[in-house]
């Protein structure tokens, strides 16, 4: 044998042993889909939220005539709890976990002049329907960085008009507003695997995680990000509570 | 089955290591990353544009707002509104592309030489077509969009027909029903109940476009320019694209109506004034105009 | 820096020291060179998107003054600005130079006698450092499509004069192919002389632009002076073709109608073509056709000269072509040709007042000598440049004039006849929107034929030279 051979088959050897461990690996992962869930609560009392004046357009006023709508910065339950936080894996997924994009197409809907949800959380190149409920034209803007690879677009949608359909090439908390009512924000929070976003008690569950230790990342669009090691059993559940303070 | 493995295993190593890359903040290309990018090309017609062709151009016309390094951050940057545009991001209000797509090699060709009406960009119509496409290239050259995506397909427009009173009052039904209003204002002054909060995609306050001033509109001021602007957006600005809820004959309609708003004689300006037509009314149920 | 009415050259035997006093009064005035921070600063634009190297204007610079010092995006006018803004250029030149006079007439003494003796013809140098002229530029806009450019010009020392005054419609009727403009302005030169890359007080004007035979009395065929008039100017909307038809008062640009009610016309068109990598090509023609007065009608004695009421038409001419040739990024050719014709009047020396004085009358019953004709001339112009970056330009130019016929019969072919050559460079340490800077070098020689001292009977020839280097600035 020469050298050449020689050194072929140690290669071949290591690659087979690589490969073979990976294989293996997933295939634990796959036997055993856990969860990932916990509770979000706001430090203090909730912070004021301003009303918004919808009177510039009469459609919007009309909606709200006797539900008076307001900023959304901070969506707090009767117990702290703190809704719209994106919570998901920032770090332990495999590659394959990450890149994998969820089959579901969520619905981010304009209904009576503000965004339902407010926080639409998506993975990458999932698909999600922007749609309108309403009877006045909006213009849909999301407001991603150009440089992540997300590019901004702005479409209108009259009133019946036909959904969106859209995805996002990359992870990044994106902005959404409509230009004609200043006062409407959103956000697409795209991330990479499985994530959740609090209900307005607070709770969330990660569903569909493999076994493993993993960081995991809040989002709170004004807060910030508050991130928390997490191990998962197979098949079983692991817990992170996040405590915001408001900024 | 080991060759499959490899290939897996490659792909693993190459997704953790773009995901270990830190990701660019806005416009952050060095130079350096520039220089690696000297090689773009542009195609218009038969003109091929060499970025490298245009180095000595764009330091002696564009380079004073759009930058060395093509984010809009020139040393005229603080006195002029609106800012000059941040190459880096590949983000164009004028295009014959949908929204959220590249603009054609032909799209910033044309820009080139047609300027931005009500801002600082001259039109550069005194260079050559070849000075030109060497500029597109080399604009092209400041955003790495162009090498992760194609240009976006031109939108296709039919044929103008003729104008008719009908179908400037057809045109006057898309201009509710859309509610163009909202920004332009019902007699197009610009002074909808929106226009007075839009921003850019940057934040910055931008004004909606007065049909009453004279002014040419950004894009262009032929019907196909203006076609063109509702149909794809401006992107970067609040005007959004209407391609999905106006039909390409309603779209002609909608020409024709805007026509009748600006303040240049025209035909449709005639046409209107016989037809007694009326401003939309604000106020008026969607649908019941 | 240029040949004024009275700088001009009359007397053969008294040449040479008038070619030293001419570049004196040459160095004297401005350089009058149009390159404007102040729309820089309006635009924010630096000064290499309008000049090739200033002053010079490029393509683009030359659409926008074509356009009225208007960009045509619907912020030209000065409502847009912010209020403080103030559209004012100072300009001038500091700067270190010697000039060398081959020959000149000078006095010789004897010891112990205080009148001088004799004459000896002998070369005079001079040099030291000096100032050019303040050129106050202001222009611009009174509102859209309405412009306007005022140029109060002082010499050295600090007397002024106006030596451009003008307003413009523009764009009449929305089409760039009508503009009206009345004042005292620029010629449509192509070949612009108000903005040269030169500064020198022979190298910094185009002989061609305001040649006068030796002995000839028309002063007023001078294409590179700024004349008071009206002017039509159009231009397609890329400003590849353009056209100007000027009327002009026959007075040099003189306020105050100091002559008859002569008029003159100037005609200039031109076409550029795109040759694609080579650049834009451009090629034109001009013509001067006027008449001036001869005659001049007088009140109370032969020298009481009645200002504007002079008569006694001639006519004179000038036309030529011009060429802006590009060949790729760093290489231009400029050139100009010219024909010249002027009346034998003229020719004789009848025409303008020297000094107040007009030597020569054309009164009741004047005839010309027997023989007198039409003098003509041609000549050339070849302006190379290399530009290096918007930052640094070197300039060359040869210039020639060859008279084609004399108007004396007998006189030497070739008396008057000019060669000049100029050298130069110009380092721009910086290019910003604000303000412009310019290290200038240059080196002028000049050749005159038949123009010089003579102790005998036979004519001889002048070199002129001058090398400076100086600090050329405006913001």
């Amino acid at each position: 044998m020469s050298k050449r051979y020689n050194f072929a088959a140690v290669l071949s050897a290591v690659v087979l042993i690589c490969c073979g461990a990976l294989i293996l690996n997933q295939n634990v992962n796959a036997a055993g889909e856990g969860k990932i869930t916990g509770t979000v609560k706001l430090d203090g009392p909730a912070p004021h939220m301003k009303g918004i004046d919808m009177g510039k357009d009469p459609y919007c006023a009309k909606a709200h005539a006797n539900d008076p709508a307001h900023l959304e910065t901070y969506v707090v339950g009767a117990d702290g709890g703190l809704a719209n936080v994106v919570v998901y894996i920032s770090e332990g997924l495999s590659g394959s976990a990450a890149a994998e994009s969820s089959a579901t197409e969520p619905v981010f809907d304009q209904k009576n002049c503000m965004y339902t949800p407010h926080v639409l959380g998506l993975t990458v190149e999932q698909k999600f329907k922007v749609t309108t409920s309403d009877q006045t034209t909006h213009n849909i803007h999301p407001l991603p960085n150009p440089m992540t690879g997300n590019i901004p677009w702005n479409q209108s949608q009259p009133p019946g008009a036909a959904p969106v359909e859209k995805s996002w090439k990359a992870p990044e908390m994106i902005p959404v507003q409509c230009n004609i009512h200043p006062w409407m924000h959103g956000w697409f929070a795209v991330v990479k695997g499985p994530h959740a976003t609090s209900d307005t008690k607070g709770t969330y569950t990660i569903s569909n995680v493999p076994a493993g230790n993993y960081t995991v990342t809040a989002w709170q669009e004004a807060a910030g990000t508050q991130t928390q090691k997490v191990t998962v059993a197979a098949g079983g559940a692991g817990s992170a509570n996040f405590t915001f303070k408001p900024k | 089955m080991q060759r499959n493995n490899l290939r897996k295993w490659s792909l693993l190593l190459g997704a953790v290591a773009i995901v270990a890359l830190p990701m660019p903040s806005w416009a952050q290309l060095t130079k350096y990353d520039l220089e690696s990018r000297m090689g773009v090309e542009s195609h218009v017609g038969n003109i091929t544009g060499h970025a490298k062709a245009a180095k000595a151009d764009y330091r002696r016309y564009c380079v004073v707002c759009h930058g060395e390094l093509g984010d809009g951050n020139g040393e005229s940057f603080p006195w002029i509104d609106p800012k000059p545009r941040d190459f880096q991001l590949g983000v164009f209000k004028c295009r014959s592309t949908p929204t959220g797509t590249l603009p054609t090699d032909q799209d910033l060709f044309d820009t080139l030489a047609r300027g931005l009406d009500r801002s600082n960009m001259p039109q550069w119509s005194t260079f050559t077509k070849q000075q030109r496409a060497d500029l597109v290239a080399w604009v092209k050259h400041f955003s790495p969009r162009w090498t992760n995506e194609k240009p976006g397909t031109p939108i296709t427009i039919p044929p103008e027909p003729e104008v008719t009173p009908e179908r400037i009052k057809a045109g006057r039904d898309v201009f509710a029903r859309v509610q163009c209003w909202k920004c332009h204002g019902v007699l197009g002054q610009a002074n909808g109940p929106s226009a007075a909060t839009l921003t850019d995609d940057l934040g910055r306050p931008i004004a909606a476009y007065n049909f009453t001033e004279g002014a040419r509109p950004k894009c262009g001021d032929t019907d196909r320019d203006i076609y063109r602007i509702f149909m794809t957006g401006l992107d970067g600005t609040p005007m959004p694209s209407f391609a999905d809820n106006i039909k390409p004959d309603e779209a002609w309609d909608l020409v024709f109506y805007l026509r009748t708003l600006m303040s240049q004689n025209s035909k449709e300006k005639a046409m209107a004034k016989q037809l007694g037509l009326k401003p939309v009314d604000p106020n008026a149920p969607a649908g019941q105009q | 820096m240029r040949l004024s009415s009275h700088s001009r050259l009359r007397d053969v035997s008294y040449f040479g020291s008038l070619v030293l006093i001419a570049v004196f009064v040459m160095l004297a005035c401005s350089p009058r060179a149009n390159a404007l921070p102040a729309f820089a600063r309006k635009y924010g634009l630096r000064c290499s998107a309008c000049h090739e190297s200033w002053p010079m204007l490029n393509y683009f610079g030359q659409k926008f003054k074509d356009n009225g010092y208007q960009l045509m995006n619907d912020r030209d006018a000065p409502i847009w600005q912010s209020p403080g803004y103030w559209p004012v250029t100072f300009r001038m030149v500091s700067m270190w130079h010697r000039v060398s006079t081959g020959k000149v007439l000078v006095d010789t003494y004897s010891p112990g006698l205080t009148d001088p003796t004799g004459v000896a013809i002998q070369r005079i140098t001079t040099s030291g450092f000096d100032l050019s002229g303040l050129d106050l530029h202001t222009g611009g806009t009174l509102d859209k499509n309405i412009s306007f450019f005022l140029l109060p010009s002082s010499d050295p020392a600090g007397s002024f004069h106006f030596e451009t005054v003008m307003a413009r419609l523009d764009n009449l009727f929305g089409s760039p192919w009508l503009n009206i403009k009345l004042g005292k302005f620029e010629l449509d030169n192509l070949l612009s002389e108000k903005r040269p890359l030169t500064l020198t007080g022979n190298g910094g004007i185009y002989q061609l632009y305001h040649f006068i035979p030796v002995g000839d009395g028309n002063i007023f065929g001078q294409i590179g002076d700024n004349q008071l008039g009206a002017e039509l100017m159009g231009h397609s909307w890329n400003d590849r073709t353009r056209y100007s038809a000027a009327l002009l008062s026959s007075n040099d640009g003189t306020t105050q109608l100091p002559y008859g009610n002569a008029y003159s016309g100037f005609f200039t068109a031109s076409q550029a073509f795109d040759t694609g990598k080579a650049g834009v090509q451009r090629i034109g023609f001009y013509a001067m056709i006027g008449q001036a007065p001869t005659t001049w009608r007088t009140s109370g004695g032969a020298t009481g000269f009645l200002p504007g009421a002079a008569i006694g038409n001639k006519s004179f001419s000038r036309e030529g072509f011009v060429g802006q040739f590009y060949f790729g990024q760093h290489v231009d050719l400029q050139v100009v040709t010219q024909h010249g014709q002027d009346s034998a009047w003229f020719g004789q020396g009848y025409g303008d007042l020297i000094d107040g004085v007009a030597t020569l009358n054309n009164t009741t019953g004047t005839v010309l000598p027997a023989g007198s004709r039409s003098p003509s001339w041609n000549g050339v112009l070849f302006e190379p440049h290399y530009i290096y970056s918007p930052q640094l330009i070197f300039i060359g130019r040869y210039e020639t004039i060859r008279m084609s016929q004399q108007s004396t019969p007998g006189t030497p072919s070739n008396l008057g006849n000019i060669s000049s050559y100029t050298l130069a460079f110009r380092y721009n340490p910086f290019m910003t929107s604000r303000a412009g800077f310019a290290w200038h070098n240059e080196y002028n020689w000049l050749h005159q034929d038949g123009t010089g001292p003579s102790l005998g009977l036979t004519s001889t020839n002048v070199n002129t030279s001058e090398v400076m280097t100086g600090f050329d600035f405006d913001f």
